[in-house]
C-alpha cells in the first residue's frame, strides 16, 4: 500500500488529524438524509483504498479512537457526538485487515455505521420537537416523549458497542487482531464510549417532565426503529458466528 | 430434555415481552403475568436441581446445566420470585410500574443465561447486560437526577469489570481455539499450561483478569463505592442487587475454579483483597447512621469474606456463603421499609441496655464476673467449631484454609457469647445463654454439614478438592506467622474494647490522640475514595472540554 493511498484511506477511515475533514463535513451537512448517506458511504470509500495495514497504523488508529472518546465526554450536542463516535468506530477498522475477506470488512463498516444512522434520525426527531438535540435542553424526554426516549436510549447503547449489537462484535474482532497492550487500550476506549453514552442519555432522557406537551413518536415509527435495532443485533450475531 | 435448559431463561424473557405488549402501563396485570412466569421458572429450576443432584447434566445451544448452574438458577429464580411478589404492592404507586416489571424480568432472564452459559461469548454478553439492566433498574425514577448519578457509578464500575473478562475471553480463545468453557476447563484439568503472554504465564494472566472482573461485580475495595451509594433506587432493586447480583463475583470464581486451581499466587492475592475488603467494609458499616447505607457496607464486608474463602481454596463454602448472604440480606432489605415506618410511628426508643449498647455505644453497668465469662466466651465457640468440623471431616486441620476460616468463625462465636452474657439483661440470664448456645451449636453444625455436602455436590472429585486447598496454601512458617498476627490483632482489639468499657463504667474520660482522630476523620469520609474518583472524573471532563474548544468541536 503506497503512502498517498494510505493517507487517502486515513481521510475516510478517520485517523486524526485527517479525521477533522469528516467531522467538519458532517457538521456542515445538516439534513438527516445527507448525514446518513455520509455515514454509510464514507468508511466504505476508505475500505476500497485499504488493501493492507501499514506499519504504525494500528496504534495511530487506537490513539485516534481514544482521543475522540475522551472528547465525547464533554459533548452535549447529538450531531457532534455522533460524528466523534463515528470517527472512533471507523478508526477501529484499521485493526481488521481486509486481505482475508474483503466482503467481511465492508460488512464490519456497515455494522459500525448503521447504529449511527439511527442516531442521526432520532436526533432529527428530537430537533423537530424541541428545537435542538442537546443534553440538558430539553431533558426529561422519558416523561414527555417516552417512545422517543426509549428509541434514543437503545440507539445510543447499540452505537457504543453494547453487546449483543453488531459494533460490539466488530470491536471484539479488533481485539482478537490486536496485541495485548492494544487490546487493553481498546478496552479503555470502549469504557470511555460507554461513559459518554450514559452521560448523553442522562442529559436527554432524565429529568422532570415539565414544559410544553410534545407529540411522541408514532407507534409505527417506534416499531420501525425497533426493527432497525433488531437488525443490528442480528447482524451482530452473524458477525459473532464468523469471529476468529 | 436438553431444551429445558433454554426454557429456563426463556420464561422470564417471555414474561418481559408479554408484559410490555399486553399489560397497561399502571395496571396490576404486569405483576400478575411476571409472577406467573416467575413461578414457572422457579419450579423448572427446582426440578432441574433435583435432576442435577441425581447426576443429570444438560447442554444445548451454548448453555450447560452443571451443579453450580443448577444451584444458582434456583437461587436467582427464587429471589426473583420473592422480589416480584414484594414489588406488586410496593411499586404500585410508583411511575413506570410496567417498565419496572419488564426490566426485572429481563434482569432475571439475563442472570439465568449468565449462570448456565457455557459459550464464552454468551457469558460475556450476559455479564455485560447485567450492568446495563441494573443501571435502568436503579434509575427507575426517571425524574431523579441523584438516582441516575449513582446508577452511573454502578454502570461505570461494572463496565470496568467487564473489560478484564473480555480480555480473558480473547486470551482463552486465542490459546485453546474453542468457545466452550467446559472444554477449555477440561483441557486445563488434564494437564498444566505453559503458554505465556508478554512473558507472563497465560493461566495466571487469565486468572488475574477473571479476578478483577469478579472484584468489580462484588464490590471489593477500591471498586466498592457504587454499592453503598445506590440506595436511591427502589427497595426491591436493592434487595435483588444485594441478594443476587453482587454475588456474581463468587459465581465467576467458582465457574473458573479449574483455572484458579492452577494459580496459587493469584489465590493468595485474592485472599488479601478479600481480607482488606472485609475489614474495611465492616468498619464502614459500623460508622453509618443510615440503615440502607449501613446494609450496603455490610454487603461489602460479606463479599470480602466470600472472596477470602475463595482465596483459601474454600470454593464451595463461598457458594454456600453467597446463598446464605443472599437470603438474609434480601430479607433485611425487604424488611427495611417496615423498620423505618415503625421507627417513624414510635420515635420514643426505649432506653434499655440493648439500646444503650447498640446505639449509644455505652456498656451496661451491671456486669457478671468478667474473667470466667471471658474464658467461656473464648473456649466454648472454639470447642463447638472444632467438634463440628472433626465430625464432618476428621482431617480438617491439615487444610490451612479451613484453619483461617475457623479463626473467623471463632471470632464471631466468641463475640456472640460475650455480648450475650455481658450486655443483655434478662430475667433469666442462664436460660437466655443456653438458648444462644444451642442456637450457636445448631448453626455451626448445620453450616459445617451443609458446606461439606455442598463441596461434595459441586466438586465431586476428591483429588480436585484436595488440590485446590493445597494450591491455596502457603509456606508453613509464614502461615504460622499469619495466624499469630491475626490472633494478636484480635486480642488487641478485645483489650482495647475492654479498656474503653472499663473507663466508661468508671467515668474516666480519655482525650483521643491525634492519630485516632485522624483515623476517625478518614473513616467518616469513607477514606476519601469517592471524593478522589469524583475529582478524577471532573478533571477528565475538564480536559475533554478544553480539547474540544481548541479543536472547535470537530
Amino acid at each position: 500500500m503506497s503512502m498517498p493511498t494510505a493517507y487517502a484511506a486515513g481521510f475516510f477511515l478517520t485517523l486524526f488529524p485527517l479525521s477533522l475533514v469528516f467531522n467538519a463535513l458532517f457538521g456542515w451537512a445538516r439534513h438527516p438524509l445527507a448525514r446518513s448517506a455520509l455515514l454509510l458511504v464514507w468508511p466504505q470509500i476508505g475500505l476500497l483504498l485499504f488493501t493492507e495495514v501499514p506499519g504504525g497504523a494500528a496504534p495511530w488508529a487506537i490513539a485516534t479512537a481514544g482521543f475522540y472518546a475522551l472528547r465525547m465526554l464533554a459533548v452535549r450536542e447529538m450531531g457532534i457526538w455522533t460524528a466523534q463516535l463515528a470517527t472512533g468506530l471507523w478508526a477501529i477498522l484499521w485493526l481488521v485487515p481486509p486481505a482475508g475477506d474483503p466482503a467481511a470488512v465492508h460488512l464490519y463498516a456497515l455494522a459500525m455505521s448503521l447504529p449511527l444512522v439511527l442516531l442521526v434520525l432520532v436526533a432529527h426527531h428530537v430537533t423537530r420537537r424541541f428545537g435542538a438535540a442537546y443534553a440538558g435542553a430539553p431533558g426529561g424526554l422519558a416523561t414527555r416523549t417516552p417512545r422517543l426516549a426509549g428509541v434514543l436510549v437503545v440507539a445510543v447503547l447499540v452505537a457504543v458497542c453494547t453487546p449483543p449489537a453488531a459494533p460490539f462484535f466488530v470491536l471484539l474482532e479488533g481485539m482478537f487482531r490486536a496485541t495485548l497492550s492494544q487490546a487493553l487500550a481498546l478496552s479503555l476506549v470502549w469504557l470511555l464510549w460507554s461513559w459518554a453514552g450514559i452521560r448523553l442519555i442522562q442529559g436527554m432522557v432524565v429529568g422532570p417532565g415539565d414544559g410544553d406537551a410534545m407529540r411522541d413518536l408514532a407507534k409505527w415509527i417506534a416499531w420501525a426503529y425497533g426493527a432497525g435495532i433488531v437488525g443490528c443485533i442480528l447482524l451482530g450475531i452473524h458477525i459473532a458466528g464468523g469471529l476468529s | 430434555m436438553n431444551a429445558l435448559i433454554a426454557l429456563l431463561p426463556l420464561l422470564p424473557a417471555l414474561s418481559a415481552v408479554t408484559v410490555q405488549l399486553s399489560a397497561s402501563p399502571r395496571g396490576r396485570c404486569a405483576a400478575r403475568i411476571s409472577i406467573g412466569f416467575g413461578l414457572l421458572a422457579f419450579l423448572l429450576a427446582s426440578g432441574l436441581l433435583v435432576a442435577s443432584i441425581f447426576g443429570t447434566t444438560l447442554a444445548a445451544w451454548g448453555l450447560r446445566l452443571d451443579p453450580l448452574a443448577a444451584l444458582m438458577a434456583v437461587l436467582i429464580s427464587g429471589i426473583g420470585l420473592i422480589v416480584r411478589l414484594y414489588s406488586q404492592r410496593y411499586m404500585a404507586e410508583e411511575p413506570g410500574y410496567r417498565r419496572f416489571y419488564v426490566l426485572l424480568d429481563a434482569m432475571i432472564a439475563t442472570l439465568l443465561v449468565l449462570v448456565v452459559a457455557d459459550h464464552l461469548l454468551v457469558l460475556v454478553v450476559a455479564w455485560h447486560l447485567v450492568g446495563v439492566l441494573l443501571y435502568w433498574l436503579l434509575g427507575q425514577d426517571l425524574e431523579n437526577h441523584a438516582a441516575h448519578r449513582y446508577a452511573l457509578w454502578t454502570f461505570f464500575t461494572y463496565r470496568i469489570g467487564d473489560l478484564p473478562l473480555v480480555l480473558a475471553v480473547v486470551l482463552l480463545y486465542r490459546t485453546f481455539g474453542s468457545w466452550s468453557l467446559s472444554e477449555i476447563l477440561t483441557t486445563l484439568q488434564a494437564g498444566p499450561q505453559t503458554d505465556t503472554v508478554f512473558g507472563l504465564p497465560l493461566i495466571d494472566t487469565v486468572a488475574v483478569l477473571v479476578a478483577l472482573s469478579a472484584f468489580a461485580r462484588s464490590a471489593q475495595f477500591l471498586l466498592h463505592t457504587w454499592l453503598p451509594y445506590t440506595m436511591s433506587g427502589p427497595t426491591p432493586v436493592s434487595a435483588l442487587m444485594h441478594a443476587g447480583i453482587v454475588n456474581a463475583g463468587g459465581f465467576l470464581f467458582n465457574r473458573f475454579a479449574p483455572l484458579l486451581a492452577n494459580t496459587g499466587d493469584v489465590l493468595h492475592w485474592i485472599f488479601i483483597v478479600g481480607l482488606v475488603t472485609a475489614v474495611i467494609g465492616s468498619m464502614l458499616m459500623l460508622t453509618q447512621n443510615d440503615i440502607k447505607k449501613s446494609l450496603g457496607y455490610s454487603t461489602m464486608g460479606q463479599m470480602g469474606f466470600m472472596v477470602m474463602e475463595i482465596g483459601v481454596g474454600a470454593f464451595a463454602l463461598a457458594v454456600y456463603h453467597l446463598i446464605a448472604h443472599g437470603l438474609f440480606k434480601g430479607t433485611l432489605f425487604l424488611g427495611s421499609g417496615g423498620v423505618i415506618k415503625e421507627a417513624r410511628q414510635h420515635d420514643g426508643v426505649p432506653a434499655n441496655p440493648l439500646y444503650a449498647f447498640a446505639v449509644e455505644r455505652r456498656p451496661a453497668r451491671r456486669v457478671r464476673p468478667w474473667l470466667p465469662m471471658a474464658a467461656v466466651s473464648l473456649v466454648l465457640p472454639l470447642a463447638v467449631l472444632a467438634i463440628a468440623h472433626w465430625l464432618v471431616s476428621p482431617g480438617f486441620l491439615e487444610e490451612q484454609g479451613v484453619i483461617i476460616l475457623l479463626i473467623f468463625g471463632w471470632l464471631a462465636g466468641a463475640q456472640l457469647v460475650f455480648v450475650t452474657h455481658h450486655h443483655l439483661q434478662s430475667e433469666t440470664p442462664w436460660r437466655m445463654m443456653m438458648l444462644v448456645l444451642v442456637s450457636f451449636v445448631l448453626v455451626v453444625f448445620g453450616y459445617t454439614l451443609v458446606s461439606h455436602l455442598l463441596g461434595l455436590y459441586l466438586y465431586p472429585d476428591p483429588q480436585f478438592r484436595e488440590h485446590i486447598y493445597a494450591v491455596a496454601g502457603i509456606d508453613l512458617f509464614w502461615f504460622d506467622v499469619l495466624v499469630v498476627l491475626v490472633a494478636a490483632a484480635i486480642v488487641a482489639g478485645w483489650l482495647r474494647v475492654y479498656r474503653a468499657e472499663r473507663d466508661a463504667i468508671e467515668g474516666k474520660v480519655r482525650k483521643p490522640g491525634a492519630v485516632w482522630l485522624g483515623f476517625y476523620a478518614l473513616v467518616s469520609r469513607e477514606f476519601y475514595i469517592a471524593d478522589l474518583y469524583t475529582w478524577m472524573a471532573r478533571s477528565l471532563h475538564a480536559l475533554a472540554t478544553r480539547l474540544n474548544i481548541w479543536l472547535r468541536w470537530i
